[in-house]
């Protein structure tokens, strides 16, 4: 049997030009303490905007320039949790209004927030789907079906 | 259909809308086959980030879409032992005549309850919006069918038990 067992080599691996999925985005120039350290300052900031009631200002600085790739763990579970303690934190109405004030750039990664805490839920994330869906819905009608096609089509993983 | 699921199933007919973007696409591995990209996974770069759309712990639906083909699997609600039977005979039954649904996979991905795989030449054969159409009356209908059955097993339970009982009395 073992003679046989090099019929099971994934050869397509060993050549020069395989793709690895690490060749499909750029790493963040920022490199991974950087990033952390961003993440950690921008968690800060948030905190206080949302104490202060300034959930747009919130949204804003969490959702520019988020952790991506891989490596960054440690950022990307801060900014997920700063950015779902603002989702929780905004009243149903003033969602439409915040949506339109953000960029297209930022309407995307808050879709892929979203789904990565939909996603959660299941792990004992405190979350409720309700809110998410909620958010889900006034942004697919904000930014259109492109967003989530955008969202899928996006390499770097939030 | 009662409010609070219309939201989670608006959610999936936007992701679903979102992912059936599909078109022909032979395999960059083997020579002369055209298999759905998201069953085989042998090319990283067609494949897209799966979504998950989740109402609770125990209601989501996994949608993993790729150049030629999506998968989605549904997680169906079950409170009970007695759902869980009835969810398992009710997609075991349609599983096995997945050749009469023609989307449906024979076989669930592990941790959903049912699933179905779309490829391209489905969706160049049938209408876009009348193939998500049909997965969210799906999603409508299941629930309500299990529950029916569930009132319509207790009931016949009871008359069983209270015929069975009355020679007693």
């Amino acid at each position: 049997m073992s003679e046989y067992a090099f019929r099971k080599i994934n050869i397509d691996a060993l050549e020069e030009d395989v793709l690895l999925p690490s060749d499909l985005y750029d790493p963040d120039p920022r490199g991974p303490d950087g990033v952390l350290s961003d993440a950690q300052r921008k968690a800060g900031e948030v905190r206080n905007l949302v104490s202060r009631g300034d959930i747009p200002g919130a949204l804003n600085a969490i959702l520019s320039e988020p952790p991506y790739g891989d490596g960054v763990d440690e950022a990307k579970d801060l900014t997920t949790s700063s950015l779902l303690l603002i989702l929780n934190s905004t009243r149903a109405s003033e969602i439409p209004t915040i949506l339109k004030s953000l960029g297209q750039e930022q309407q995307d990664h808050l879709m892929a927030y979203i789904y990565k805490g939909m996603a959660a839920i299941g792990q004992g994330s405190d979350v409720s789907g309700s809110v998410l869906l909620n958010w889900h819905a006034q942004l697919t009608e904000v930014a259109g079906v492109g967003c989530i096609v955008r969202v899928m089509a996006d390499r770097r993983t939030l | 259909m009662s409010n609070t699921l219309r939201p989670y199933l608006n959610a999936v007919r936007a992701t679903l809308t979102a992912a059936l973007t599909l078109e022909n696409f032979s395999s960059q591995v083997v020579e002369r086959h055209n298999k759905p990209e998201v069953e085989v996974r042998t090319s990283p770069e067609v494949l897209l980030k799966p979504l998950i759309v989740s109402r609770n712990e125990s209601e989501r639906v996994l949608i993993e879409p790729s150049v030629n083909s999506i998968r989605l699997s549904i997680s169906i609600k079950q409170a009970d032992e007695i759902e869980k039977i009835l969810c398992h005979k009710f997609t075991r039954f349609m599983m096995m005549r997945a050749e009469g649904f023609v989307i449906l996979r024979r076989k669930p991905l592990p941790g959903y309850d049912i699933s179905f795989l779309i490829t391209n030449f489905h969706s160049e054969s049938m209408l876009k919006h009348k193939l998500v159409d049909f997965i969210i009356q799906f999603m409508e209908d299941v629930d309500k069918e299990i529950s029916e059955m569930k009132l319509s097993l207790n009931a016949r339970a009871r008359i069983v038990a209270e015929s069975y009982l009355s020679t007693f009395a």
